[in-house]
């Protein structure tokens, strides 16, 4: 519909015309009133009268009626969605369902009539028009009468298909031509033919003609004209040309944008146009056309074009580009400009464009699809924009390559280049730089990296070979990356892989070659990365063991504590590892439930404990925190104890410290404390989260849990035992071996669960308990169980598992793993207690 | 699952199931899960990837991920001649199950199911949804969706 109202604005009017139109703005308003749509017939009506004066006066519409009429049938498109809408959701009157059919087809109709019609005045766009809309009335008819929708994934079920029915057809190919039989070979043919026509056809199937969404820019064209009052022209070529359904979508929105910018920025004021000599009416040309392998959309204008002096000079103000910049910059790298963010020409900010926000937003949607952006401007003469969007989305062009044995694929975009190292010679070599072979690359130091070594692959090249390098870019840092050949080239088609091998973050896909065979794609950027780490790792290993193991005993001594300042001259602190996280809130969101401070923290109650209440150390200021009293916002210690989150309130969070100082347990203690930390300058004493939070609520005390066999702690004291005890955290290791050790059992120390296993299997009979923290690297808790259950020589050891995680999650989960008791870390009496139940022979439940 | 196994006995009391064996040990999968069963294909091997994964298979232009029971399971009884794989769609991925041998498609009762008991090997027991009391044999059903969360390291990492 607004397809005849585009005509009239180009002022290809007709007698005969304006009669079609009459003909069926009266026929809808007869449909809409019949079937009781009264809005519609009204419009209908009002459209009818008007175009009546036209129709009797015997002259072109006048623009303004033009324009009323695009607002009478866009209300009208409105108003048929809702109908189609009420439709679908079951609506009861079958009479709108009716109508909603016949409406469109008076629509249809009347698009049909109009385009069949000649064009009278304006000769000079006669022949351009003609041609097109005999394409587009085709079209129309083809929509109308022979079109079904189907799903996209139906469509994709039949390429697979289509896939297994080719390798089928090679199949009987090849036994045929073993075959004497004349008929089978003439039938084996004739599948042949067929089958390959089919696969033609069924490519098709995704491809729709590109027209489908330039037609829409005729009304975008329109409208923005007479918002600016301009005269704007819409042209369109090659509308016919096809392109994948996915990509068609996402090239609209840039497609809208540089429409947009033509008409605002483009396109001149008609009294602008006329001085400096051109037509009255600017044209804005979009073409669509295949180019090498691929669609290229121009978008074009007749306008002012840009001008460099004002790109540099935005540029500047920008910041996007120095003055000492300017005077090395191409042409081309000056109207690149408009691609940066941020960037806008148009003088002032309007309602159509000039934000500032476009181009770069376009190039980046059509770098997201594998496509690219060109422009070109000439001042005074027009600019033009060209769009390269690929074919289709799952083919990518890659570097076959082979490394002992196997073969890998290379996207050619994050290829830059190959270099073969002959090691004859002398001045063209890999040389060592502190163990790590760099190549110079023109002079420039290119870091090189050996697919056999990533890959941990044995390569059996002979050494003294020529070596091939792919020099490669991730991430904006270029690596060389050593292969033993280099096969091809190829357009290979995208396979996802699982998330598993995903994971490894060396592949992105894998392909199928011609032969049959699979090729992983490399992940280039993943790779570059899983590189650095490696080298860290390998450099530790290059290292004598012996000086590894002190560096990382020494690391590993260091324990973090975060520094608190209370109601009180001595510092406090807490082992870093408790914390969950630090807040401040304003004091006026604390609420009061139940005689508790609480604040609302995310979706649940964050209950607040005043360590200085809990310690004595009183609510009255001390002078010298006057300062911190009358702070307005309250400093908060978040700490998770079995799944909840409590807040220990402190006058004022200081700072972290790492250090390697024990903390000494011996001085008598208060309750809520570990015990002191002696600093050079001063003693911190360290704060029990845990224990301070079952001080203030003695209800959330975790209970033990236990596995079959045993039911409750027994306090008897039990018989020394051999306890390995297996820890990540310094701090707790040392608690927790000193708790053990006054009770007169023999520790042994892993770290983790893998070094546990590692000091088990070489010593199965040592140990008569396992104690074991849940949450460490490597190998946690649960796995040790699992795997220590699993072991024959092992199952018998008891376990007792002790964290800070004991919510019913967790607890329920050791015991599946294997543990016998359960326990919530340090509470030293009850560490005890369940050491002494588990010396215990088993009962039998 | 047990449930809807106990609602399909309803209908049908007996189910079908492919099976195969893994060494000794004989497993089973409902016959509707397995798309087809193929003699032992070409694996293109992953370099890095996890033991279990064999690699990769081209199944008529279509990638499968080749998952070697024996080593999901650390089966100690060596045999990898004739192995055989069995394909299932998991969570839209093929994946090949490389398994020892193949056994006959068996129509069991709902009324012989049990579920596992505890005392399974841990490396087996996850894998396994129930038991099947057959004559002269036992019928361990594989649970496809768990092996699906090997797949998945995002849930391995909630596990750890």
């Amino acid at each position: 519909m607004a397809h005849v109202l585009k005509l009239l604005t180009e002022n290809q009017y007709t007698q005969e015309k304006v009669e079609n139109i009459y003909r069926d703005i009266h026929s809808l308003k007869g449909a809409a009133f019949l079937y009781s749509f009264n809005e519609i017939g009204v419009l209908a009506h009002k459209m009818e009268s008007q175009l009546e004066a036209v129709r009797d006066e015997v002259r072109a519409p006048t623009k303004i009626e033009i324009d009323a009429f695009y607002i009478y049938l866009h209300r009208i498109e409105k108003h048929l969605k809702e109908i189609f809408s009420d439709n679908e959701n079951g609506n009861e009157n079958p009479e709108k369902g009716k109508l909603a059919q016949e409406v469109p087809q008076a629509v249809i109709n009347k698009e049909k009539m109009s385009s069949e019609l000649i064009p009278k005045i304006e000769k000079m766009e006669l022949d351009k028009i003609q041609p097109q809309q005999q394409v587009k009335s085709k079209e129309k008819e083809a929509e109308g009468n022979s079109t079904i929708r189907v799903a996209v994934s139906l469509l994709d079920n039949l390429m697979t298909l289509m896939g297994e029915m080719v390798l089928v057809r090679n199949q009987v190919l090849q036994f045929s031509s073993q075959s004497e039989d004349l008929e089978f070979l003439n039938l084996s043919k004739r599948l042949n033919v067929v089958t390959s026509e089919i696969q033609g056809e069924m490519m098709k199937t995704r491809m729709q003609p590109i027209g489908n969404i330039l037609n829409k820019y005729n009304r975008v064209v329109h409208d923005l004209s007479s918002e600016l009052h301009k005269e704007i022209h819409l042209s369109l070529f090659g509308s016919e040309t096809e392109l994948d359904k996915s990509l068609l979508e996402s090239i609209k929105d840039p497609l809208t944008h540089i429409v947009r910018n033509s008409c605002d920025h483009g396109i001149e004021t008609p009294d602008v146009r006329l001085k400096s000599g051109k037509n009255k009416f600017g044209t804005i040309a979009i073409k669509a056309y295949h180019e090498g392998g691929q669609v290229v959309i121009e978008v074009s204008d007749d306008g002012k074009g840009l001008h460099k002096e004002n790109l540099i000079k935005k540029g500047l103000e920008r910041g996007i580009i120095t003055s000492a910049q300017v005077p090395n910059l191409s042409e081309k790298e000056i109207l690149n400009l408009i691609f940066a963010p941020g960037f806008s020409t148009a003088e002032s900010v309007t309602s159509v464009s000039g934000r500032g926000v476009g181009m770069d937003v376009v190039r980046t949607n059509v770098e997201r699809i594998g496509g690219s952006v060109e422009l070109e401007s000439v001042a005074g003469k027009g600019t033009t924009t060209k769009l390269k969007i690929p074919l289709t989305l799952a083919i990518v062009p890659a570097l076959i390559i082979k490394c002992s044995g196997e073969t890998f694929a290379i996207p050619q975009i994050k290829l830059e280049e190959l270099v073969r190292v002959d090691p004859s010679s002398h001045e063209n070599k890999i040389e060592l730089l502190h163990g790590v072979p760099v190549y110079r690359l023109r002079g420039r130091i290119l870091p090189l990296v050996s697919l056999n070594n990533v890959l941990k692959l044995n390569s059996d090249k002979e050494k003294n070979q020529a070596y091939n390098i792919a020099v490669l870019n991730a991430d904006h840092c270029s690596f060389g990356l050593i292969v033993d050949e280099i096969l091809d080239t190829a357009d290979i088609v995208v396979k996802p892989i699982n998330r598993l091998l995903k994971s490894l973050q060396v592949y992105s896909g894998a392909t199928i070659l011609g032969d049959g065979s699979i090729a992983l794609i490399l992940d280039i950027v993943g790779m570059s990365k899983t590189v650095q780490l490696a080298n860290d790792k390998d450099a530790g290993h290059s290292s004598e063991v012996n000086s590894k193991n002190q560096l990382q005993n020494i690391h590993r001594d260091f324990q973090e504590f975060l520094i608190v300042r209370l109601n009180s001259p001595t510092m406090h602190a807490l082992a870093l590892n408790d914390v969950y996280r630090l807040e401040e809130f304003p004091i006026t969101r604390v609420e009061v439930t139940n005689k508790m401070r609480v604040i609302r923290y995310g979706q649940s109650l964050l209950p607040i404990i005043s360590i200085n209440s809990l310690m004595g150390y009183g609510n009255e200021n001390l002078e010298k925190n006057e300062k911190v009293r009358r702070k307005e916002t309250l400093s908060v210690v978040v700490v998770e104890k079995a799944g909840l989150l409590y807040g220990l309130e402190v006058d004022e969070i200081i700072d972290t410290i790492s250090t390697d100082i024990v903390v000494e347990t011996n001085l008598a203690l208060q309750k809520g404390t570990f015990g002191n930390l002696s600093m050079p300058d001063q003693v911190i004493i360290v704060l029990n989260a845990f224990e301070i939070i079952n001080l203030s609520f003695p209800e959330t005390t975790v209970k033990p849990v236990f596995n079959s066999g045993y039911s409750s702690l027994v306090s008897a004291k039990g018989k020394n035992l051999q306890i390995l005890l297996v820890e990540d955290t310094v701090f707790f290791r040392r608690e927790l071996s000193k708790i053990l050790k006054s009770d007169g059992h023999e520790i042994s120390i892993a770290n983790d669960g893998m070094e546990a296993l590692q000091i088990l299997e070489s010593n199965p009979t040592k140990f008569d308990l396992i104690v074991t923290d849940i949450e460490m690297p490597r190998m946690n808790g649960f796995e040790l169980a699992k795997s220590v259950r699993g072991n024959k020589a092992l199952s018998a050891i008891p376990m007792l598992a002790i964290s800070s995680k004991a919510d019913k999650n967790y607890t329920d989960k050791g015991l599946k793993a294997g543990f016998d008791i359960y326990i919530e870390k340090l509470k030293p009496e009850t560490l005890l207690k369940a050491v002494a139940t588990l010396s215990l022979p088993r009962k039998v439940a | 699952m047990s449930q809807s196994i106990s609602l399909k006995s309803e209908h049908k009391a007996n189910e079908l199931f492919t099976t195969f064996y893994v060494g000794n040990d004989f497993f089973g999968i409902e016959v509707m899960k397995v798309q087809e069963v193929t003699g032992s294909p070409r694996i293109i091997s992953v370099p890095l990837a996890p033991k279990f994964v064999r690699g990769l298979i081209n199944l008529r232009g279509q990638l499968a991920t080749a998952l070697g029971l024996h080593e999901l399971f650390e089966n100690k009884i060596q045999n990898t001649e004739n192995q055989m794989s069995v394909v299932c769609k998991l969570d839209g991925n093929l994946v090949s199950l490389i398994v020892d041998s193949i056994g006959d498609v068996v129509e069991v009762n709902g009324k012989n199911f049990e579920l596992p008991p505890d005392t399974l090997p841990p490396n087996i027991k996850p894998f396994v949804k129930g038991i099947y009391k057959m004559e002269g044999q036992l019928l361990s059903v594989l649970d496809l969706s768990r092996i699906g969360k090997e797949l998945s390291p995002t849930m391995e990492q909630n596990v750890s």
